[in-house]
């Protein structure tokens, strides 16, 4: 038995694991690249729980790492010889006040459950990530982009207050006015400075049905263009679009044949709207110049918010869910985005599509206050992502590539999203967060000065005697 | 039978294989066209060749022109400059490293417009496939 084990299990009230008792998807994310092994996996029963783990953690000389449902893909959710906090089960949903339009959560409430607990009271929280499946706590510790946020910012923006654990173990409640340097270094922050466990969310009222119109472009700049006009009409709610390969057959490409593909791109507009009430199509669509108009679909709301989950099933009967997920998504200047994201597409194989797709998002550069989400200059931005599943066995293969891709959208003036597959050096960190990143060094220091918090990712300099390996 | 590289024979046969291909042609379509699409690739002296060698490649509209070996590592005639140490050349030709990743991880300096080169990143690799397709009798 683990010398510290009883001590930890009496310093909580959750339940406490030993590496014997995980299953393999404590050792990794969802990327599947990095496995690492903690000591202890701990389920706290709320924040006394977080603020005692903290605590042991210096005491001890142990890392700790949050966790929630593990989408992330780098060295994030995972931990080497310390403490793995599950934060799923922190999985209350508190008051909705309907006046306020706010709702308070626990860090480990899923988005999907607080969704359908605020259907009855027709309220939604603003931006809702395209996976429901992520936990409220790891989305805004990451930023939380969605098909909203070009409307309404991250996730992380429709926060009204939280309460945080710092790495120096206190608990604070803390808001964009009250420690706003606390607030606004957890929002995005990556689990750095401190455990966010409890937030209230803004929320938003929500119409019972949506209409999607499902328009197809076969010219990318013809779509920027309009996905522009459509963020400045302000007549669509949200707006998702794909870039979509239509296969071509084999060419070479640096000597080697290869399946390649012309790319075409799907771009739905959706607007809510309540019935005897319906949208006016042609108002809606006008001054638009897609390729094609394809498909006009009337859904409930609930139903578009879930829009992905068939897709997600897919992947999952067909096992592209267990690949590698080594996604690699930017934001990209609207100035560049389009010679970037042909240069990218140009060499990506249809075969994405297996498992894995190409996401576009038009975005307006000046919704987001977040200081640690960082974006290019510029009123209008695009975020741009190869999403693909990888298995593990060719990895070795695609590894550059993607590496390659990634720098390419750096060349281009692209800011990393950072739940993806990240491999930066420390100077790449650095040119990420720009001015930021000495600011986020005094964060650290500041808020964890033991550095004990999700060690691994952002490359702070250690402390002395900071937690790096098993005593 | 190997050509030695740095050679006229050499320098002839890359013109010729840039002209037979069709990667080259559809990928470097709009190379030149508007802006002075020849290159010089500038293969600096290390331990693995101690003599600098350049190669000037003169690139219009997915065509060349012709290509020869010249003295000038900074031959006006050239739009762009694509320069670094053989031994990194020899791995990309090798096809032990990608000209990508030799290129933006800044192994390979870039002379000339920056982002006009990163918007034909196809045009590039295809000049460098055609190089590579080349049987070369390199520098002992």
């Amino acid at each position: 038995m683990d010398p510290l084990y009883a001590p930890l299990a009496a310093a909580v009230e959750g339940v406490v694991s030993t590496p014997d008792q995980l299953t393999a998807e404590h050792l990794t994310n969802y990327g599947r690249i990095f496995h690492w092994t903690p000591r202890f996996v701990v389920r706290p029963r709320s924040a006394a729980d977080v603020v005692a783990l903290v605590g042991f953690a210096r005491t001890h000389r142990l890392s700790l790492t949050t966790r929630g449902m593990a989408h992330s893909q780098s060295q994030l959710a995972i931990n080497r010889d310390g403490i793995l906090v599950d934060m799923t089960s922190m999985d209350g949903i508190g008051a909705v006040d309907t006046q306020a339009l706010t709702v308070d959560v626990e860090a480990g409430v899923v988005w999907r459950d607080l969704v359908h607990h605020l259907k009855r009271f027709d309220l939604v929280p603003r931006v809702l990530t395209n996976n429901l499946g992520v936990t409220v706590g790891g989305t805004l510790a990451m930023a939380g982009i969605g098909v909203a946020s070009f409307k309404h910012g991250s996730q992380g923006d429709n926060v009204v207050e939280m309460d945080v654990v710092t790495g120096d173990g206190k608990i604070s409640t803390c808001s964009p006015s009250a420690s706003p340097e606390l607030f606004w270094g957890a929002i995005a922050g990556l689990g750095a400075f401190g455990v966010i466990t409890r937030a209230r969310l803004q929320l938003r009222r929500m119409k019972a049905m949506t209409r999607t119109y499902y328009l197809l472009y076969d010219d990318l700049r013809v779509f920027l263009d309009d996905a522009r006009m459509a963020m400045d009409s302000g007549r669509f709610d949200h707006l998702e679009s794909w870039g979509a390969p239509c296969a071509q057959g084999t060419r070479p490409v640096g000597g080697v044949r290869q399946v390649f593909a012309k790319w075409l791109y799907p771009f739905h507009l959706t607007v809510e709207y309540d019935p005897g009430d319906e949208p006016d199509d042609a108002a809606l669509l006008a001054g638009l110049t897609p390729y094609d108009n394809v498909y006009t679909d009337d859904a409930p709301t609930m139903d578009f918010l879930e829009r992905m989950v068939p897709v997600f099933e897919l992947w999952k009967k067909a096992g592209t869910w267990e690949f590698m997920h080594p996604w690699v998504e930017c934001i990209l200047p609207w100035e560049t985005a389009a010679d970037c994201i042909e240069q990218v597409l140009q060499d990506t194989p249809p075969g994405i599509q297996v498992g894995g797709h190409v996401l576009l998002w038009p975005a307006k550069g000046a919704t987001s206050r977040s200081r640690n989400f960082m974006r290019p200059e510029g009123e209008n931005l695009v975020g741009f992502g190869l999403l693909p599943a990888v298995p593990q066995k060719f990895w070795d293969d695609v590894k550059e590539r993607f590496a390659n891709v990634s720098r390419l959208m750096l060349a281009f003036g692209a800011k990393r999203y950072l739940s993806g597959w990240i491999d930066f050096t420390p100077d790449d960190w650095k040119e990420h967060f720009g001015a930021r990143w000495d600011e986020l060094t005094v964060l650290k220091r500041r808020f964890d000065p033991d550095g004990v918090l999700n060690p691994g990712f952002l490359p702070f300099e250690a402390p002395r005697g900071a937690p790096a390996s098993r005593p | 039978m190997a050509i030695p590289f740095g050679s006229v024979a050499w320098a002839e046969a890359l013109s010729a294989e840039i002209n037979c291909s069709s990667e080259y042609r559809n990928a470097a379509a709009r190379w030149g066209d508007g802006f002075n699409g020849n290159v010089l690739l500038v293969f600096d002296a290390d331990t693995a060749m101690p003599r600098r060698a350049v190669l000037f490649v003169e690139l219009a509209r997915g065509a060349c022109g012709g290509a020869s070996f010249v003295d000038d590592p900074s031959d006006a005639r050239a739009g762009f400059a694509l320069r670094g140490p053989f031994s990194v050349w020899k791995d990309i030709l090798d096809r032990k490293t990608l000209a990508a990743t030799a290129i933006l991880t800044g192994r390979l300096k870039i002379e000339g417009d920056r982002m006009t080169l990163l918007k034909h990143t196809a045009a590039h690799r295809a000049l460098i496939a055609c190089a590579a397709a080349i049987e070369t009798d390199y520098p002992a």
